[in-house]
């Protein structure tokens, strides 16, 4: 297990590391950008918006907050735990993660059922077509946050996991984190 | 659990429920603005502590924070 010490102050070691923080800029340029055309848009049909916002149920949203919120909580504390040394504790809290992820998902298909029962695709107005590539574009991104979670618990496991892939894989999950933080409130809140 | 992240975590719980309050007046321009920025604040309590961008060099803390501040800023303007 190679737990040197990275020098995080040297622009080309972030935590996480440099190729990891350019994919997290251009998923926030790509998702911030996709943000400012639905609000564009929601200002040229803001009666559309309103009434489509009010389809949505907000406490939905703020439960699967918390599930992104608390499962990010379990991986920065994995990171600190590994960096111990303390293998046992960093695979639990790496578990507790990926079952805040877990939860966040079914939550989230919970959601997507009901749209779905009541008739609500992407083309049913250009509110929902945001709505479904945006939140689907992020569950894809916490979908591979999973793969990563689960990989690098098995290698930590095992031992055979490097400090630099177990703060890429906690940074890639905290984006899916960052970037909710993000949609949540523009999607579920301010129409 | 280490002491500062379970503070920190506390925090941006307590702004998520303050922007679900405040989503209630979403109708008033200052509410949506206030939404927005007590989101930004939790994204950058997320990215500096969860992240541990406060140990990055500069140019990532000013980078993100200059793309937070663009971001919201453009959102506020246009709503």
């Amino acid at each position: 297990m190679n737990k040197t010490a990275i020098n995080y102050k040297d622009i080309f070691y972030p935590p996480g590391g440099i190729l990891m923080w350019i994919i997290i800029f251009l998923e926030l340029i790509t998702f911030g950008m996709a943000l400012v055309a639905f609000v564009y848009y929601g200002a040229e049909e803001a009666e559309v918006f309103h009434q489509s916002k009010l389809l949505l149920n907000p406490t939905i949203g703020a439960i699967n907050t918390i599930f992104l919120l608390t499962s990010g909580l379990f991986v920065a504390n994995a990171i600190h735990f590994y960096k111990e040394g303390n293998t046992k504790k960093t695979t639990l809290f790496f578990k507790l993660a990926m079952l805040g992820g877990l939860l966040f998902l079914l939550l989230k298909s919970f959601e997507y059922y009901t749209k779905i029962t009541h008739g609500i695709t992407l083309d049913t107005n250009t509110f929902f077509s945001f709505y479904w590539m945006l939140t689907g574009f992020h569950i894809i991104h916490v979908l591979i946050g999973l793969v990563l979670l689960f990989i690098t618990e098995r290698n930590i496991s095992k031992n055979k996991a490097a400090l630099e892939d177990v703060e890429a894989t906690a940074a890639f999950w905290h984006m899916c984190d960052i970037i909710w933080l993000l949609l949540f409130p523009v999607i579920y809140l301010i129409f | 659990m280490k002491k500062q992240l379970t503070l920190i975590y506390g925090i941006v719980l307590l702004l998520t429920v303050a922007t679900a309050i405040l989503s209630k007046f979403s109708i008033h321009k200052i509410a949506v603005v206030s939404i927005l920025v007590l989101s930004g604040i939790k994204f950058l309590l997320v990215a500096f502590h969860f992240m541990e961008l406060k140990k990055a060099n500069v140019f990532w803390k000013a980078t993100l924070s200059i793309f937070l501040v663009l971001l919201i800023g453009i959102i506020a303007l246009i709503i």
